[in-house]
C-alpha cells in the first residue's frame, strides 16, 4: 500500500467535561500530559512515525490552544510533496451548524474526500495516550478485503461496560458490536476479558462516505462514530477487528482514554515509575511536540536546612529547583519551586510558582499559578473543596491563572 | 388523506412550470421556487413531504443546497433532477434519494416521486 492513498482524519472536537476544569480553557487533546506534551502529540506522532503525511485535524470547541499548538509545532511538513496537517474548524460549509458530532464533522467537510479521492482514511481520535504503527492495521485492512477495520483492545470485563464492546470470529471478523453493554460479551480467546473499540478504524472511502452521508439523514442519531456509524455496518458490511499491537512492546499493553481527573492523575503518575507502561525515551518511536527554548533544569541551594532536592520525578527545562523539594511529581516548563516548599504527588503546568513554605500534595497545578508563600493544598480537603476541584479520589485541581 | 407536498426547486421557468402541472395531474401539491436560497428559506417555515432539486442554478447550486437543507430537515426525501450525469460523482448528491437525469418523458420522474413517498 502506497501510504500516499491514506488519508487521515483526527477527531479532536471533544469537550473533555469529565476532565473539567483542565479544560476549561481548552479542548481535551491540548490538555497537557507528561511534563512537555499535549495529548494530540501522541495520535500525531504515531501518524509521523508511521509515514502518514496527509492529515486533517477537526476541532471545534475551545481550539485556540489547540491550533496553536499544532501552529507552532507541527508545522513540519513540505506542502510542495503533497505533506500537510491541517486544522479544520467547523466552518459552516453546509447548514449554519457546529459539529453535531464525529461522523457529522466528517460530513460537513465531505468536499476534502471528493477533492483528495484517498483509497483508504485512517480516522483517529484526538484525545488518547498510546504508541501504534498504524500501518499494521492498514496492512491487517488490506488483507482481509475489508471495508471497515476497528482497533480493538482488551479490557478486563468488568470494566468493558464503559465502551463499545466488540465480538469477533475465529477470522477476526466483527460479528457484533455493541456499545456500553450491560452484559459485555467476553472474549472466545480469553473469557476474563473483552474487545473494545478504540475509536481508531481505517474505512474505504466510498463505503465512508456512504454510512456518513446515511447518517448524516438520520434524525434519530447522534452522528457519531462509535455510537452510530459503526453499530449500523455490523453484519451489513465487511468488518474486521484489529487487535492493538503495542509499540511500547511491553507485556502489558498500554492505551489510556484519558477520561476523568484521577485517570488523568494516575497516567501521569505512570511516568515517574521506574519502569513505565508507556516508554518516552524509545528513539524508533519518538513522541514530539513544541517546546519553547528554555534553559536546563537547575536546582540551587545546598544547605542542610535550605536544600534543593528532586526525587522520583519528571522536571522540564526551565524549572528552578530553589531551595525547595520536589517528590514523585510532574513538573512543566519553566515551574519555580521556592525555598523550604514541598511538591509530593503533584502535576504542575507552565509557569508555575510555589512559594516559600508552601506544601502541595496530590494536586494538579493548572498554568500560570503563583502560589502564596505558606500555602497548603491537598492536606485539608474539606477547605480545598472551598476553593477548588476536588476529584472523587482526593485530587485537588488549581484552574488555570487561579489568583489568591 | 392529505395531499402530500412537493417542493420544486428549478431556475427554469417553463420547466419548472411543467413539472408543476404534471405533479399536480397526480394529485400532489406542488410548490415551487427558482434558486437554492429562496428553498432554504421556504423548508425552513413550511413542511415538505419531498423536494426535487436543479443542480444547475444561479447564486447557491444544487449541491450546496442539498447540503443545507439536510441540515435543516434531516430525513426529507430529495431527488436531484439534472441534465448533467458527472455532478453523481459529487459525494454530497449520495446525500439524495434519487439522481434523476432530465428526460422529455417526466414518467421516470413521477414514478420515482410515488414510490419514495410511498416508502415514507
Amino acid at each position: 500500500m502506497n501510504l500516499r492513498n491514506v488519508t487521515t482524519f483526527i477527531l479532536a472536537g471533544g469537550k473533555g467535561e469529565r476532565l473539567y476544569p483542565l479544560t476549561r480553557d481548552r479542548t481535551k487533546p491540548a490538555v497537557p500530559f507528561g511534563g512537555i506534551y499535549r495529548i494530540i502529540d501522541f495520535p500525531l506522532s504515531n501518524a509521523i512515525n508511521s509515514g502518514l503525511r496527509k492529515i486533517y485535524i477537526f476541532t471545534q470547541y475551545k481550539s485556540l490552544s489547540l491550533h496553536r499548538h499544532i501552529r507552532e509545532g507541527w508545522n513540519i511538513f513540505s506542502r510542495e510533496l503533497g505533506e500537510f496537517i491541517d486544522l479544520v474548524p467547523a466552518q459552516q460549509r453546509i447548514g449554519e451548524d457546529w459539529y453535531q458530532g464525529t461522523a457529522d464533522s466528517v460530513f460537513q467537510n465531505i468536499n476534502i474526500l471528493e477533492d483528495e479521492k484517498p483509497e483508504l482514511i485512517l480516522i483517529l481520535s484526538g484525545d488518547q495516550v498510546y504508541k501504534m504503527d498504524y500501518r499494521r492495521i492498514i496492512s491487517a485492512h488490506i488483507a482481509n478485503k475489508s471495508d471497515i477495520t476497528i482497533s480493538v483492545f482488551e479490557v478486563p470485563i468488568k470494566e468493558a461496560h464503559r465502551f463499545g464492546v466488540l465480538k469477533l470470529d475465529e477470522h477476526n471478523r466483527v460479528i457484533d458490536f455493541k456499545e456500553k453493554p450491560s452484559n459485555p460479551i467476553p472474549d472466545p480467546k480469553n473469557p476474563e476479558v473483552a474487545l473494545i473499540s478504540m475509536g481508531i478504524y481505517v474505512f474505504n472511502l466510498e463505503i465512508l462516505i456512504k454510512k456518513v452521508v446515511e447518517d448524516a439523514k438520520r434524525i434519530d442519531s447522534t452522528h457519531d462514530f462509535g455510537r452510530d456509524i459503526i453499530p449500523s455496518t455490523i453484519g451489513k458490511n465487511n468488518v474486521y477487528g484489529f487487535r492493538f499491537i503495542d509499540e511500547n512492546k511491553k507485556d502489558t499493553k498500554y492505551w489510556r482514554d484519558i477520561g476523568t481527573i484521577d485517570a488523568y492523575w494516575e497516567a501521569n503518575m505512570d511516568l515517574v515509575n521506574i519502569d513505565p507502561l508507556l516508554n518516552l525515551y524509545d528513539r524508533e518511536w519518538l513522541i514530539r511536540t513544541f517546546q519553547v527554548q528554555y534553559p536546563p533544569v537547575k536546582t540551587v541551594f545546598s544547605g542542610e536546612d535550605r536544600r534543593a532536592s528532586v526525587t522520583d520525578s519528571m522536571i522540564s527545562s526551565g524549572c528552578i529547583i530553589s531551595g525547595g523539594k520536589v517528590y514523585h511529581s510532574i513538573l512543566s516548563p519553566n515551574v519555580r519551586i521556592n525555598s523550604y516548599s514541598e511538591v509530593v504527588d503533584s502535576i504542575l503546568f507552565e509557569n508555575v510558582n510555589v512559594g516559600r513554605y508552601s506544601k502541595i500534595r496530590r494536586t494538579i497545578i493548572d498554568k500560570d499559578v503563583v502560589v502564596p508563600p505558606n500555602t497548603e493544598i491537598g492536606y485539608n480537603l474539606e477547605e480545598d473543596r472551598k476553593r477548588f476541584y476536588v476529584s472523587d479520589n482526593g485530587i485537588v485541581v488549581v484552574p488555570k491563572k487561579y489568583k489568591w | 388523506m392529505s395531499k402530500k407536498r412537493i417542493l420544486i426547486v428549478e431556475d427554469e421557468d417553463n420547466e419548472r412550470l411543467l413539472y408543476k402541472e404534471e405533479l399536480e395531474k397526480e394529485n400532489f401539491d406542488v410548490v415551487c421556487c427558482p434558486n437554492g436560497n429562496e428553498a432554504v428559506a421556504f423548508i425552513e417555515k413550511e413542511n415538505f413531504d419531498l423536494v426535487i432539486l436543479d443542480i444547475q442554478m444561479p447564486h447557491m447550486d444544487g449541491i450546496e443546497t442539498l447540503g443545507r437543507i439536510l441540515t435543516k430537515k434531516r430525513n426529507l426525501p430529495i431527488i436531484i433532477y439534472t441534465a448533467y450525469p458527472q455532478y453523481k460523482d459529487q459525494f454530497l448528491t449520495w446525500a439524495a434519494d434519487a439522481y434523476l437525469i432530465k428526460s422529455s418523458d417526466l414518467s421516470v420522474l413521477k414514478d420515482r416521486v410515488k414510490t419514495i413517498l410511498s416508502e415514507k
